[in-house]
């Protein structure tokens, strides 16, 4: 249990579009966070500390707080770097949780982000990866052959989506539902990068097949962007809001790398759709948060999923209905923004991916649900608690965060 | 001075292959590649704490027991996940390699093995590719004792 009960108070957005040659890095931060600091009536005299990420080395700025600190408020205050891969948001938004619970300090301002087109991601993916590739260039395999197999996180995707296919009964019609789905939400919303209003799972699966069962339109785009959280104390909040959006819980889990075959660290043995660390992370977080019956208590999941079966297969690892439920409870329009869980009504991370800032955008529509402000996109129902998931690391590791209207009690 | 953008070429290599990695596992899987080499055998390794059977050999198992026992698994497997190329790969990677075709990778358990080793399926319309079906390794007629043995199965007619 934290020590202080956590709130959210404020989140900004950049604008989130595949280019933006009109900013630097610095200055699409700052798009994020002054409409964070102006969301939260704050200044940054008002924040105590700092948690940034992205990911290392996809803008080739490795440090990017080393420039970016004093544009950002950030200037000689306490500050913390967090990245973990594909969960980097997730995880520093997890940072602002520990930070602000563990009663050290007050108010933190959170930042992620990622502007893609500064540099190159398959390059800086390969920072990642090169623990992998490593262990099969030494056995004298050639970069080629590797390639071959579907490098990337295509290559990772695709193995995961046939076996969750096969688990599931899911059929490339869902995959094509799911593109719909998410795209439709995007169109709503304004810091969304993918808009496609009125994009039908026909129109999906007329889309180029890059590596059976993934076509072009079940994957993310590449995004410039930023989101800024900020965190303070309940009370603090409960001054600052009429309506806060608490975090009740953050829980994370590290399992092996969802890959088939060798790995840096020897060959795997898990099912690359099986998530026991998602179910694990999901069990705590509900949990810590006094939530006993998450299919009935959850009223809005944003699961991570670059990839349309993610969307799926992870709402499952939510604990959010049985194993191989999630595509009939698609096809009964249960997941819709007038549904009774509506699922991804950002758009989801299909229709943005600005890599680093991704897992916290899931947290931070959830707040944004909660507290009311999602205007076009806010769903039918009252949210009462949400879910916000993160999968990423190197291919390991799923974050789950659990946001509510009221604090524990 | 004038400021000139352009991007330059600086000739070299970086020969990732050459450097010493320290894995664990890749002394280990060594082995296993010399079997296949001088024995035409497929070896593992076994966990006594748990039972689970790691090919290609993996030097600690996930009950967190050293797996430290050898045995020997057969070459025909199950298929547990798979994947085909799409249009990308046709003017591909290497152009003489995909000529056209789709090429199949699956992930496959070789019987007697508890984990999943790559390969592509060969003599096999990808659309007839199914989880759970039967194959077997194509031994190449000279083995190298590396992955690339590994690379390729077959349909398995029972």
């Amino acid at each position: 249990m934290a020590k202080n009960e956590v709130a959210v108070v404020g989140v900004g957005l950049s604008k989130h579009v595949s280019k933006r040659r009109d900013v630097n890095i610095a200055e699409l931060v700052w798009e994020a966070v002054s409409a964070c600091y102006e969301d939260a009536g704050l200044k940054p005299k008002d924040v105590d500390a700092f948690a940034t990420g992205n990911m290392p080395a996809f803008e080739g700025v490795n440090l990017p707080e080393e420039w970016g600190a004093g544009h950002w408020g950030a200037y000689n205050k306490p500050l913390l770097r967090i990245t973990t891969g594909g969960t980097t948001g997730g995880s520093v938004a997890h940072g602002g949780y520990y930070l602000v619970g563990s009663g050290l300090f007050d108010t933190v301002m959170c930042i992620a982000f990622e502007k893609q087109s500064d540099g190159n991601s398959t390059m800086g993916l390969n920072t990642v990866a090169l623990a992998d590739a490593a262990a099969q260039l030494q056995l004298g395999v050639d970069p080629g052959f590797i390639a071959s197999f579907g490098g990337g996180a295509v290559g990772v995707a695709v193995y995961q989506a046939s076996s969750y296919m096969k688990s599931s009964g899911c059929t490339t019609h869902h995959l094509d539902k799911v593109s719909a789905l998410c795209r439709n939400n995007a169109a709503l919303n304004p810091y969304s990068h993918l808009k496609q209003p009125g994009l039908t799972p026909e129109e999906v699966a007329k889309t180029t097949l890059l590596q059976y069962p993934i076509r072009f339109g079940h994957v993310c785009p590449a995004t410039d962007g930023a989101c800024a959280m900020l965190f303070t104390t309940g009370e603090k909040a409960r001054k600052l809001t009429d309506k806060p959006a608490y975090v009740l819980s953050c829980a994370s889990a590290s399992d092996e790398a969802a890959l088939v075959g060798i790995s840096g660290s020897g060959t795997t043995n898990v099912d690359p759709c099986e998530q026991e660390s998602c179910k694990i992370a999901a069990a705590r977080a509900y949990e810590i948060a006094g939530i006993k019956d998450p299919r009935n208590e959850i009223d809005l999941a944003e699961p991570y999923s670059p990839f349309a079966h993610q969307l799926l297969m992870f709402y499952e690892r939510l604990l959010l209905c049985d194993e191989g439920e999630a595509p009939s409870i698609l096809d009964s329009g249960s997941m819709n923004l007038d549904g009774e869980l509506p699922v991804c009504p950002s758009g989801g991370v299909i229709s943005t991916n600005a890599i680093g800032a991704s897992a916290m955008e899931r947290v931070a529509e959830c707040a944004l649900q909660i507290m009311g402000k999602c205007g076009e996109r806010q769903v039918k129902k009252d949210v009462h608690k949400a879910v916000a998931h993160g999968w990423g690391g190197a291919v390991n590791l799923n974050v789950v965060a659990v946001l509510s209207d009221t604090p524990r009690r | 001075m004038e400021y000139k953008n352009e991007t330059i070429a600086i000739e070299g290599s970086w020969n990732l292959a050459s450097w010493e990695w320290k894995f664990e596992s890749i002394a280990l899987i060594r082995k296993t590649f010399e079997a296949m080499k001088n024995e035409r055998k497929l070896m593992a390794n076994k966990c006594p704490g748990c039972g689970r059977v790691y090919f290609l050999p993996k030097p600690y198992c996930l009950c967190l027991s050293i797996p430290d026992e050898w045995v020997e698994i057969k070459d025909t497997a199950t298929v547990t996940t798979y994947t085909f190329t799409g249009a990308w790969a046709y003017e591909g990677i290497a152009d003489d390699e995909v000529s056209g075709t789709p090429q199949i990778f699956a992930g496959v358990v070789f019987d007697g093995s508890d984990t999943k080793t790559v390969t592509m399926l060969e003599g096999i319309e990808p659309e007839k590719v199914h989880v759970g079906m039967r194959v077997k390794l194509k031994w190449p007629e000279e083995v190298a004792g590396g992955l690339t043995d590994l690379a390729h199965c077959v349909p398995l007619e029972e």
